[in-house]
C-alpha cells in the first residue's frame, strides 16, 4: 500500500461530501450562509471555495483578520482568493484589540527576558522546536531572534514564560473567534471553521480560537488530502505553496518548525498508519524513515495527541442522575 | 547519588503527576508512565538549573538525560562536577 496515494484519492467523493454537509449544516440550523476566517492559506482558501460551491456566493462572508506581525502576504492572498470568488468580505484587523490588552508589550518582555540583545525594531521573531527525525532532543521550545533573514540567536523558554507567551499569542485566535461571532449573528450566519484531521488530531488549534466554531467541514481531511483538494479545486498555487503557519510571529513561522518537527507528509503517513495499525515493514517503505526514527516520532505524536485531549475537550458537564 | 535521587523524588511526588501510589524504576520513562507532560519537562529542566545552579547545553536536551531518573541522576553528576 502506498500511503500518499491512498490519502490521494477520492478527492472528488471528499469534494462532494464537504459540500454537502456545509449545506446541511446550514439548514440543520435554520441559518442562512456561512462566515469563514480567511487567513491566505491554503486551508481556508479550501473552505472558502468550497462554502461559495455548496452555498453561493451571496451566502458566504470572508473576513480578512490581520494584527501587527501578520505577513502583509497574507491579507493580499486572502483578499484576492474572495475577489476571484466573487464573496463580499473586509478586512477587520484585530492590533487594536490586542493593543488594548497589551498583548504586544508582554510579547516583548518575555523574549527580552528570554534573549537579551532583543530590539523589537531590529529583530523579527519565532517560536521553535528542535526537528525530531534525525536527532532524539527533547520537546523544547525556543525563541529564535533573525535579522535580515540571518538567525541571530535562539535561546530556550522558561516553563513559567512559555506558559505566559502560550496565553498571550492564544488572544489572537481569540481575538478573532469574537469577530467571526460579531458578523456571523449580524448577518445570521454560522462560523465556518478551517481545522484538518492533522491539527485536530494533534490539538493544532487554539481552544475557543480557531477551533471556536459551529462546524468543522475539514476535520476529517489530513492536511495532505487538503492540499488534493487544493489542486481539484484549482486554488492560487501562491497559497499552495506557502509553508502553513498560525502567522502569529514576526518571522513567519511555519507548521513544521514548530508543531510536526517533521515534513507534513511524513506526519500525515504516521498519523495514518497509526489510524490504520499498519505493520512497521509498510510504514518503513513507505516513509523511508528507520525503525528507530518511527519508534521516536510516534512516541512524540503519542505524547502531542495526550495532550492534545484538554484542547478536543467540550467543557465537562457534571450530569447528577448518573 | 542517593542525595540526587531523593531530591528529584521529592520534586516529582510534589510537583508531577505521580501519586503516592506510583511506583517508579530508576529507568522508567517518566513521559511514558505519565509523570510528566511537555510542560512538566520544561518545568524540571527549569527546576534542575535552578537547584544545582548548571547551565545544560541544548545538545544534553535528551530523553536518555532527562527522562528517567537515572539519567537525571546521572546528568546531574556529570555537569556539576
Amino acid at each position: 500500500m502506498i500511503i500518499i496515494d491512498e490519502l490521494n484519492k477520492d478527492t472528488e467523493k471528499n469534494a462532494f461530501k464537504i459540500r454537502t454537509f456545509i449545506k446541511r449544516k446550514v439548514q440543520d440550523f435554520k441559518k442562512k450562509g456561512v462566515v469563514v476566517g480567511v487567513s491566505g492559506g491554503i486551508d481556508s482558501a479550501v473552505i472558502l471555495t468550497l462554502a461559495v460551491q455548496a452555498l453561493g456566493n451571496e451566502n458566504v462572508y470572508g473576513l480578512l483578520l490581520p494584527e501587527e506581525e501578520s505577513a502583509t502576504i497574507s491579507t493580499e492572498l486572502g483578499a484576492r482568493l474572495c475577489e476571484l470568488l466573487d464573496v463580499s468580505y473586509e478586512k477587520v484587523p484585530i492590533t487594536p484589540i490586542l493593543q488594548s490588552l497589551d498583548i504586544y508589550a508582554e510579547k516583548n518582555r518575555i523574549i527580552k527576558k528570554t534573549c537579551h540583545e532583543y530590539d523589537s525594531d531590529i529583530h523579527k521573531t519565532s517560536l521553535v522546536l528542535p526537528a525530531l527525525l534525525n536527532n532524539d532532543m527533547l520537546n523544547i521550545p525556543s525563541i529564535r531572534l533573525v535579522k535580515d533573514g540571518e538567525i541571530i540567536a535562539e535561546n530556550r523558554l522558561k516553563a513559567k514564560d512559555y506558559l505566559e507567551l502560550i496565553g498571550i499569542q492564544n488572544v489572537k485566535q481569540r481575538s478573532r473567534m469574537l469577530i467571526q461571532y460579531l458578523y456571523a449573528e449580524k448577518n445570521n450566519y454560522i462560523v465556518c471553521g478551517t481545522t484538518n484531521k492533522t491539527e485536530l488530531i494533534l490539538g493544532q488549534f487554539v481552544k475557543y480560537g480557531d477551533g471556536g466554531v459551529d462546524i468543522e467541514p475539514l476535520a476529517d481531511c489530513y492536511k495532505t488530502q487538503v492540499y488534493a483538494l487544493a489542486d481539484l479545486l484549482g486554488v492560487d498555487k501562491e497559497i499552495i505553496e506557502r509553508p502553513p503557519s498560525p502567522d502569529t510571529w514576526s518571522h513567519y513561522t511555519s507548521d513544521e518548525d514548530f508543531y510536526w518537527r517533521m515534513p507534513i507528509q511524513i506526519m500525515d503517513q504516521l498519523l495514518y498508519s497509526q489510524e490504520y495499525a499498519l505493520p512497521i515493514e509498510m510504514i518503513e517503505e513507505n516513509t523511508e524513515l528507520s525503525e528507530e526514527a518511527i519508534d521516536r516520532a510516534k512516541k512524540h505524536i503519542d505524547k502531542v495527541r495526550s495532550a492534545a485531549n484538554y484542547s478536543v475537550s467540550p467543557p465537562t458537564i457534571c450530569y447528577l442522575d448518573k | 547519588m542517593e542525595q540526587i535521587k531523593e531530591e528529584m523524588m521529592a520534586y516529582l511526588q510534589n510537583k508531577s503527576f505521580m501519586d503516592s501510589g506510583t511506583k517508579l524504576n530508576d529507568d522508567d520513562s517518566l513521559t511514558m508512565k505519565g509523570i510528566i507532560d511537555s510542560i512538566g519537562l520544561i518545568e524540571l529542566i527549569d527546576f534542575i538549573s535552578e537547584k544545582y545552579s548548571i547551565d545544560i547545553p541544548e545538545d544534553l536536551l535528551t530523553p536518555e538525560n532527562f527522562d528517567s531518573i537515572n539519567g537525571i541522576v546521572n546528568i546531574i553528576q556529570k555537569l556539576t562536577k
